[in-house]
């Protein structure tokens, strides 16, 4: 049986395999002379690991990074002959802090490899390669198997998510692929109700446990876009110790409840995301601005989403990243102002005294408890290494 | 012998000695400048000849002889070809080719170097000549590739003697005065000829459009000029100039234009006055928006910004952002159309521009400049000319001068190229010499030459992603196999010179493979 994957497109590569040819490997590229040993030496490389011998395999290389290729041959291997066991590469992440910087999540298509090539170099808080609404479905299979070898392939420097497809369309597979890659965590689109979070979590510790991976060390990521995601924002968020951070989708809740996108239309969905986030001590992202265009229409409404309490927000292109996280890092004077209290506090307990005050104010315990909060996160900041976008 | 960034130089090449290189800055050169030739024309219609075929026999060009061009209609170019077509039909061999650069559009070139009518060439080879004379043994004498200044030395010093200047002109007049601005099909300045037209024993300019006395801007004067031919065609308009250069839309050259404007931003230079070098690439035409972009928000005001002229630095031009363009090649219709209106906008020949043997050329002036390359080393050395499999591909353009020149020099590039890494252990051929680069810019962040602690410690206070630049390297090979290397024999394919004259490096043809 003749199964051909990939493309042509700059950054991929074309992979003929047939089952019943061969045994025959065909390389092509540009730049034979220098190119052609490295392909060689994947494509051995990647048959090897799959155990696959004697099948006929036509590569047409386009400029494809390693993993693109080894992705591309496993997926056609695995399709031309169904019994073969899946890659399972090495990889060493260490799993990510709980209460870290979520600032931007920044999505990218799982099938595009010219698109998912230095995802890593935006500096965004948390890369988030998609499996669900930007990859169509002919492209399902070859896409989780893709985001798997660009998580083994990729050291993130933040944090890289995966949004895989709903539980009940083919979100199981995705995960049980994916997971290989060890991510930081699993987006879940469309999440309604504990039931939804739940039943991911508990595949979640069956995955990890089969990967040798400390069960519950990936987090999750539900995202809130139907009205009845809305209302079960609380319980959703309460769901499972894994989830670290509640999304907001705003085009499919607008779709669901029929309204027109306005920010008095959101105003209800955005509240009660960020309410039910906290009180299950989970952050809270706010929905993408789909305009890439518009930076002054970005920044408007990442600064809307900081005031109502979001602590980050999504992208569609990296040029969004910066203005994102400029909306959502402490302001210098908010900086100052919040060393200042936490400096009398400190100076206020060490002569023994109960109340705190500033030129004369007393300082109340939230706002102290606000002030710390907010060094804590500057120097959490400043830790990732200063990698600003 | 081994020069000063330790390349093997032979002697010499070809019938040339060879002066090897040794530093920036640390050659001067000496003695007087060639003499011009006397000329004298006193008849007022004397000089319109009807067709190249007449102007060839008009200059008794003949064979072993040098002729010259520029290259200001790029890849439309149409008057190489027509002359050498003619220089075939009445038989001249041997010719010394000296163009300013040569384009893919020249590939019948390849045709006249297998018949003999040309046998060697000293310029820019873009493309598919590049490509045929790296095979070896195709040219009597090795290429010689000079950057725009380093060529207008070369000819001032009279390294390279003249026979004949064709110089293809949009306008001229009978009595030999031409410009690139106005006509049929306009390209911009054509002073690239100035020199040329000034040196060579005979002066014959090419144009599609004869107009009446007189015709100006003079970038090619008549005082210079012996003949002129009006053809039907110099050049296809399509391929002179772009109609509008696109920004480049993917994300990751995006993202190294906005750290290399934030770089210059951050960096000691971005003050009132401040002045900057863009090119007519993706990459530079974007760090061009930002800045201008950057200096608003500032309230900067630019004294010059240097070209390559484009629409977007004519842009600047009109929002106020710069107060002067200088123009030495215009890339697009918009920047054409500025330099014939805009005062501020103001033509310079190569030798302005760039020409170290001088009291000082404009590119010493510049504060900033970006640049690409097809490699970058770990002691920052560049390589324009030669492409990982080591065939020589491009020309040297004004790099060697604007990296020389400018107080902050930038080398924004990707880490891949498709599989092929750009920063490599040691460049395949050293154009420009590492230590007149100060920044290299990534999408994975940005290396400062050792050199330049100070800028160092500046970008990275401002939060910039400063790293060395082998980790950087480090963090790009992971994602591909290694590549071959080529293998060099010994016959030497083109010797590249630095500004001074003397040879940075040699292009070797490639023998094998490790």
């Amino acid at each position: 049986m003749e199964i051909r994957c990939g493309s042509e497109a700059k950054g991929d590569c074309l992979v003929v395999a047939d089952s019943d040819a061969g045994p025959k490997i065909d390389v092509s590229t540009k730049g034979e002379q220098l190119l052609e040993a490295g392909l060689r030496a994947v494509v051995e490389e990647t048959l090897e690991a799959l155990d696959a011998t004697g099948l006929s395999l036509e590569i047409t290389d386009r400029g494809a990074l390693d993993y693109v290729i080894t992705a591309r041959i496993e997926t056609a291997v695995r399709s031309a002959c169904p019994k073969t066991a899946p890659i399972e590469p090495t990889v060493e992440r260490p799993r990510s802090e709980r209460d870290r910087p979520r600032r931007s999540r920044l999505y990218t298509p799982g099938s595009n490899p010219r698109l998912l090539a230095g995802v890593d170099v935006f500096g965004a808080d948390c890369v988030l390669l998609d499996l669900e609404d930007s990859v169509p479905p002919q492209e399902k299979v070859a896409a989780r198997i893709l985001v798997k070898h660009l998580l083994a392939a990729v050291p993130f420097a933040e944090e890289v998510w995966v949004r895989i497809n709903p539980l009940e369309s083919c979100g199981l597979e995705d995960l049980a692929e994916v997971l290989r890659g060890h991510p930081h965590g699993i987006c879940l689109p469309k999440a309604e109700c504990e039931g939804d979070v739940a039943q991911l979590a508990a595949e979640l510790d069956r995955l990890e446990k089969e990967f040798g991976r400390p069960v519950g060390s990936t987090w999750i990521m539900p995202i809130i876009e139907t009205a009845r995601g809305v209302l079960g924002a609380a319980e959703v968020a309460a769901a499972d110790p894994r989830v670290v951070i509640v999304a907001f989708g705003a085009e499919d809740y607008m779709r669901d409840i029929g309204a027109v996108r306005t920010s008095a239309a959101l105003a209800y969905a955005r509240a009660k995301i960020v309410a039910a986030a906290a009180a299950a001590r989970a952050q809270s992202s706010d929905t993408v601005y789909a305009d890439a265009a518009n930076m002054a229409g970005l920044i408007e409404e990442a600064n809307q989403a900081r005031e109502l309490g979001f602590d980050g927000k999504g992208a569609i292109n990296p040029r969004q990243i910066a203005p994102i996280h400029r909306a959502f890092s402490p302001a210098k004077d908010e900086l100052s102002q919040a060393q200042a209290i936490v400096a009398a506090a400190d100076a206020a307990e060490k002569q023994g005294l109960g109340a705190v005050a500033i030129d004369g104010k007393m300082v109340d315990k939230p706002v102290l408890d606000r002030a710390r909060r907010v060094l804590k996160y500057a120097e959490k900041l400043a830790r990732g290494g200063g990698r600003d976008a | 012998m081994r020069n000063a960034v330790d390349r093997e130089i032979p002697e010499r090449i070809g019938s040339r000695a060879v002066r090897p290189f040794a530093g920036a800055t640390a050659t001067r050169n000496e003695g007087d400048k060639a003499p011009r030739p006397q000329k004298w024309v006193y008849e007022r219609d004397s000089k319109l000849l009807s067709s190249i075929d007449q102007a060839i026999e008009a200059t008794e060009l003949s064979d072993g002889m040098t002729i010259s061009f520029h290259h200001c209609f790029r890849d439309g170019d149409r008057v190489v070809n027509q002359v050498l077509d003619a220089c075939a039909r009445k038989g001249i061999k041997g010719l010394r080719l000296f163009p300013t650069a040569l384009f893919p559009v020249h590939e019948p070139v390849i045709e006249h170097i297998k018949s003999g009518v040309v046998s060697r060439i000293e310029g820019s080879m873009n493309g598919p000549i590049g490509a045929f004379v790296s095979q070896g043994n195709r040219l009597a004498e090795p290429a010689v590739l000079r950057s725009h200044g380093g060529r207008w030395r070369a000819v001032e010093a009279g390294d390279v003697a003249i026979d004949v200047a064709f110089v293809g002109a949009p306008q001229a007049d009978a009595y030999g005065n031409a410009t690139g601005m106005r006509g049929k099909t306009p390209c911009g300045s054509i002073s690239f000829s100035t020199v040329d037209a000034q040196y060579a024993r005979k002066t014959v300019v090419i144009t599609n459009d004869l107009a009446p006395y007189p015709v100006h801007p003079m970038e090619i004067q008549q005082g210079w000029t012996d003949y002129i031919v009006e053809v039907d065609e110099i050049g296809d308009p399509e391929s002179i100039v772009s109609g509008t250069l696109q920004l480049t839309k993917s994300p990751t050259r995006l993202r190294i234009a906005r750290l290399t404007a934030d770089a210059v931003v951050a960096s000691p230079y971005f003050v009132d006055g401040f002045s900057f070098q863009g090119g007519a690439g993706g990459i530079s035409l974007a760090v061009t928006k930002y800045l201008g972009d950057a200096m608003e928000r500032a309230g900067i005001v630019g004294s010059f910004g240097m070209g390559g002229g484009t629409k977007l630095l004519v842009e600047l031009l009109h929002r106020g952002l710069i107060r002067t363009i200088l123009d030495g090649q215009a890339f697009d219709l918009d920047a054409i159309e500025s330099l014939r209106e805009d005062a501020g906008h103001v033509l310079i020949d190569p030798g302005l521009y760039a020409n170290v043997d001088s009291c000082g050329c404009a590119t010493h002036m510049l504060d900033a400049a970006f640049l690409g390359a097809t490699e970058v080393d770990l002691d920052f050395n560049v390589n324009v000319n030669t492409h990982s499999d080591g065939l020589l591909l491009h020309g040297i353009g004004g790099h060697q001068e604007v990296a020389a020149g400018a107080s902050m020099t930038m080398i924004t590039v990707p880490t891949l190229r498709g599989r092929i890494p750009v920063i490599v252990d040691r460049v395949t051929t050293v154009t420009t010499p590492g230590e007149v680069i100060d920044v290299v810019i990534t999408e994975r962040g940005l290396a400062v030459n050792p050199r330049r602690e100070d800028l160092r410690e500046r970008l990275a206070a401002a939060g910039l992603p400063v790293r060395p630049l082998e980790e950087i390297k480090a963090e790009a090979e992971r994602l591909v196999r290694p590549i071959a290397r080529p293998v060099f024999g010994d016959e030497i394919i083109a010797a590249i010179e630095w500004r001074d004259g003397t040879v940075i490096d040699v292009v070797r043809k490639v023998e094998g493979w490790t």
